[in-house]
C-alpha cells in the first residue's frame, strides 16, 4: 500500500456508524463495519485463515511507522457531531484489531527508544538474568507476600481454583521457601501458576498473614521477564492479556472495554445479551453513558492528553518493558510455530 | 453529621465487633469509576452521582483534558500485564488529582479498584522509602505529587452509611412484595476484593459476617437470607473469565454459587462488584445451557436497587436491560411500574430467550 492511499482513502463518512434518529434494528453490526471498511483498508480485516493472515500481515509489514502510527490517530480522533457531544466512530473500528496491535508493538519501540530507560525498567531487566529464588526474596510483592508458612494447608482448603483444577498454593508456597532453582523454574514453566483466580480466599483464613495469591501474582510476573510463560498453553495466552488488557490502557485507558463483550467470544453470555449489543451505544446512551464520544462516565473516549501522561507512568512504572519481554517470547513462538504473529496471537487467544 | 463510625473506632476496638467497623466521612467523595462496571451496567455510574447529588453531599470527579480519570489498572494488574510499580503510579495520580481538587476521601465505584487503592496505601505503609520513590517518579512523568489518603471508601460503603437516610427521605418503595407485605428474600454476595483483602480494617463485619450489603438490604425492608456459599469468590477469576477458553473455570464457580442460594428461594440477588454481579447475571445463562438448570434469579449491585426503590425509570435511568436475567419479575412483585417497549430488546423482552443459535455470520 502506497503511503498516499493511507488514510485519506479511508472514507469515514461511508461508514455507516449509528446516528441518533437510527432505529436499533438497523444499526449496524461490527461485522457489518468490518467488512464495509475492509473494502478500503484490508490493514483492518480479520482474518480466519492462513492465507489471510499472511495477506495482512504482508499488507502490515508494508507500512511505514509515520503511517501507521499518523494513520492510527487521524482515525481515532476523527470526530461527528453529536446532539449529546463529539462522537468518535472509528474507536469501534479500530479495537483489538492486528492493525491496532502492530500500533502499539512499533509505538512502544519507538517510545522506549526516544526516552531513557526507567529505574523499574532497569531493575526487571536487572532482575530477569537473576536466579528465581533471588526474585522471591527481592520482588516487592513476592517479599510482602510471605512471611512465616507453616504449611497448614488453610490456603488451599478455600481455594476455589483447588476445587477446580490440579492446583494447590499450599504446595506453590512450599516451593517458594525451598527455593530449589530447578523446582521453580519447572512451576514458572508449567499451566499450575495461571490458574490462580486472585480472589484472596487464601489471604483472608491464613493465620500467619501470608498471601499466597500475592505471590502467584509475582511469579507470574517472572515468568513472564523470563519467557518461560510460553511453554505452557495458560502461560501462552499472555500475549492475549498483553493486547487486551494492555491495548485497552494503552489506547483507551482502561483496562476493559465495552466492546470487549462481543457475542461471539462471549457466547454463553446468552441471547439477550446478543440482542442488546446490536444496538450496544443506544442503550449507554439512554442510561446516560457516554460510548466512544465526549463527556465523563462510562466509556467515554479518552482524551489524548490524559492519555499521553498515563502513558508516560506505564513507561515509567515498567509496563513496556513487560509487554516488550511478552512480545518477544511471542514473536519466538511464532517463528517456531510456523506462524504469522496475529496467527499466534489468536492461536493463543482461542487455545486452551 | 456526627461520625459514628470513627467515635466506635475509637471507643470500641478492643470488643469482637468494634474490630470490624471502619470510618465512612460524610462527604468531600472523589469519585473513581470502573471499567468493568462502566462496560456492562452504565447505568449504574450514571446513578451514583444523581444518588450523591439527593443526598446533599459533596463529591467530584475530574474530566479535564489532561487531569482526566482512568481505570486504576487493577484487571490488567491481576491479570499480570501490569507490574505494581505502573499500577502505584496509576493510583497516585488519581489520589494526587482528588487532593489538588479538594476532595480528600477515595471512593472507587469497584471493589477491584476498592482492592488495588489499598493495596497501594498498605505497600507504602510497609515499605520505607516507596513513597518517595513513586513520588519522584510521578514527579518527573507528569509534575504531579501525592500524599496517602486517611480515607479509602467504597461507593457501597456511602450507601451503607446513608441506607436509613436514602429510605426516609427518598424512597419511593421498599422490597417487600406489593400486595402482602411480605419482605423479599435476599441473598447477597460481597465481592472478594471488598471483604477478603484486609477484611478485618476495610470490611464492614469483616469477611465472615460482612454487613456492607446485608445491613441496607434489612434496613430496606428485605430479608437477608444466608446460604452456604455465602462467602465463597464468584469466579470471575480476571485471566478465567476474560480470556475465553479459561471461562469454564468462572462457570463452575457460578455454578456452585447459584445451587448454593437456589434452594434459599431467593428473590433477588444483590452484588457490591461490578465483575461479580456480571457473572453472576450472565453466568446463570451458562448454568442453563451447561447443566440444563433454568434458576434465573434476579442480580442487582446495590447501585441499581437503591435506584430503583427510588422510583427511577427501570431503563432509561437504572438499565435492567442489560441483565441477561430479567429484572422484570423483580419489579412486579415489589410493584414498580415499567414500560416493556423502553427495554428496546427484541421480541418478548420478558423471557430469557430462545436458545444461542451460534455467532452471526460474517456477510
Amino acid at each position: 500500500m502506497s503511503s498516499s492511499k493511507f488514510p485519506a482513502d479511508f472514507d469515514l463518512q461511508r461508514q455507516a456508524f449509528p446516528g441518533d434518529d437510527t432505529p436499533e434494528r438497523s444499526a449496524p453490526e461490527d461485522t457489518g463495519l468490518q467488512n464495509q471498511s475492509g473494502a478500503n483498508a484490508p490493514w483492518l480485516d480479520r482474518p480466519t485463515c492462513p492465507e489471510e493472515y499472511r495477506r495482512l500481515r504482508l499488507c502490515l509489514d508494508s507500512l511505514s511507522d509515520r503511517e501507521i502510527l499518523e494513520g492510527y490517530r487521524i482515525l481515532r480522533d476523527e470526530k461527528v457531531p453529536r446532539a449529546e457531544g463529539w462522537y468518535y466512530p472509528n474507536v469501534r473500528i479500530l479495537h483489538g484489531t492486528a492493525f491496532e496491535r502492530e500500533k502499539d508493538r512499533r509505538e512502544q519501540k519507538i517510545w522506549s527508544e526516544a526516552h531513557d530507560e526507567s529505574e523499574v525498567a532497569r531493575w526487571y531487566r536487572e532482575a530477569r538474568e537473576k536466579p528465581c529464588a533471588w526474585w522471591v526474596e527481592n520482588h516487592i510483592i513476592a517479599r510482602h507476600a510471605l512471611t512465616s508458612c507453616m504449611s497448614c494447608g488453610v490456603c488451599t482448603s478455600l481455594c476455589p481454583a483447588a476445587e477446580f483444577f490440579d492446583y494447590n498454593p499450599r504446595t506453590i508456597m512450599e516451593i517458594v521457601q525451598e527455593k530449589d532453582e530447578q523446582t521453580l523454574v519447572e512451576l514458572l514453566r508449567s499451566d499450575t501458576i495461571w490458574y490462580c483466580y486472585q480472589c484472596a480466599s487464601c489471604k483472608v483464613k491464613c493465620p500467619r498473614q501470608n498471601s499466597p495469591f500475592g505471590m502467584l501474582s509475582s511469579l507470574r510476573q517472572l515468568s513472564q521477564l523470563k519467557g518461560y510463560h510460553v511453554h505452557s498453553i495458560r502461560g501462552r495466552q499472555q500475549v492475549a492479556a498483553r493486547h487486551l488488557w494492555g491495548g485497552n490502557l494503552w489506547n483507551r485507558a482502561c483496562s476493559l472495554y465495552y466492546r470487549d463483550s462481543h457475542p461471539e467470544t462471549h457466547r454463553d453470555f446468552g441471547p439477550r445479551h446478543e440482542t442488546l449489543y446490536r444496538s450496544i451505544e443506544i442503550a449507554f446512551r439512554q442510561v446516560g453513558a457516554c460510548p466512544d464520544m465526549s463527556g465523563s462516565l462510562s466509556a467515554r473516549k479518552i482524551h489524548p492528553e490524559t492519555l499521553q501522561e498515563v502513558r508516560r507512568l506505564w513507561h515509567a512504572g515498567g509496563a513496556l518493558f513487560l509487554w516488550q519481554m511478552i512480545d518477544e517470547a511471542a514473536a519466538r513462538g511464532a517463528v517456531e510455530d510456523g506462524l504469522t504473529i496475529d496467527e499466534y496471537h489468536d492461536k493463543a487467544k482461542t487455545e486452551g | 453529621m456526627r461520625d459514628n463510625a470513627e467515635q466506635m473506632d475509637r471507643r470500641g476496638r478492643g470488643n469482637p465487633w468494634g474490630r470490624h467497623i471502619k470510618s465512612i466521612p460524610e462527604g468531600g467523595y472523589y469519585l473513581t469509576l470502573s471499567c468493568i462496571m462502566g462496560s456492562f451496567f452504565p447505568g449504574s455510574e450514571s446513578m451514583i452521582p444523581r444518588v450523591y447529588d439527593l443526598l446533599g453531599v459533596r463529591w467530584g470527579i475530574n474530566s479535564d483534558a489532561g487531569s482526566g480519570w482512568t481505570c486504576c489498572t487493577g484487571i490488567a494488574y491481576h491479570g499480570d500485564v501490569m507490574p505494581i510499580e505502573g499500577t502505584l503510579l496509576t493510583v497516585a495520580r488519581l489520589w494526587s488529582i482528588a487532593q489538588a481538587s479538594g476532595l480528600p476521601v477515595i471512593t472507587p465505584v469497584c471493589v477491584t479498584s476498592f482492592g488495588v487503592h489499598l493495596e497501594c496505601r498498605e505497600l507504602y505503609e510497609k515499605e520505607p522509602g516507596l513513597k518517595e520513590k513513586i513520588n519522584r517518579l510521578l514527579m518527573d512523568a507528569c509534575g504531579r505529587t501525592f500524599e496517602i489518603p486517611k480515607h479509602i471508601i467504597h461507593v457501597s460503603d456511602v450507601f451503607y452509611r446513608y441506607r436509613d437516610a436514602l429510605r426516609d427521605r427518598h424512597f419511593h418503595y421498599t422490597l417487600t412484595e406489593k400486595g402482602t407485605g411480605r419482605p423479599l428474600r435476599v441473598v447477597d454476595h460481597v465481592g472478594c476484593h471488598y471483604s477478603k483483602i484486609f477484611p478485618q480494617q476495610h470490611a464492614i463485619g469483616g469477611a465472615e459476617d460482612c454487613r456492607v450489603l446485608a445491613d441496607p438490604v434489612r434496613a430496606w425492608g428485605g430479608e437477608e437470607v444466608d446460604y452456604p456459599e455465602r462467602r465463597g469468590c464468584c469466579g470471575m477469576g480476571f485471566r478465567q473469565c476474560m480470556i475465553t477458553p479459561n471461562r469454564g473455570a468462572t462457570i463452575a464457580r457460578t455454578l456452585k454459587k447459584i445451587r448454593s442460594m437456589a434452594p434459599c428461594r431467593p428473590d433477588l440477588i444483590v452484588t457490591n462488584c461490578p465483575g461479580c454481579t456480571t457473572f453472576l447475571d450472565k453466568g446463570q445463562w451458562a448454568v442453563h445451557e451447561v447443566a440444563g438448570e433454568s434458576h434465573f434469579i434476579p442480580v442487582l449491585n446495590y447501585v441499581e436497587l437503591a435506584g430503583l426503590l427510588l422510583g427511577w425509570d427501570p431503563y432509561e435511568t437504572v438499565g435492567i436491560q442489560f441483565h441477561t436475567v430479567p429484572v422484570e419479575p423483580l419489579l412486579e412483585k415489589i410493584g414498580i411500574p415499567f414500560d416493556r417497549s423502553r427495554s428496546r430488546l427484541e421480541g418478548d423482552r420478558y423471557n430469557v430467550g430462545p436458545p444461542f443459535a451460534g455467532p452471526p455470520t460474517a456477510g
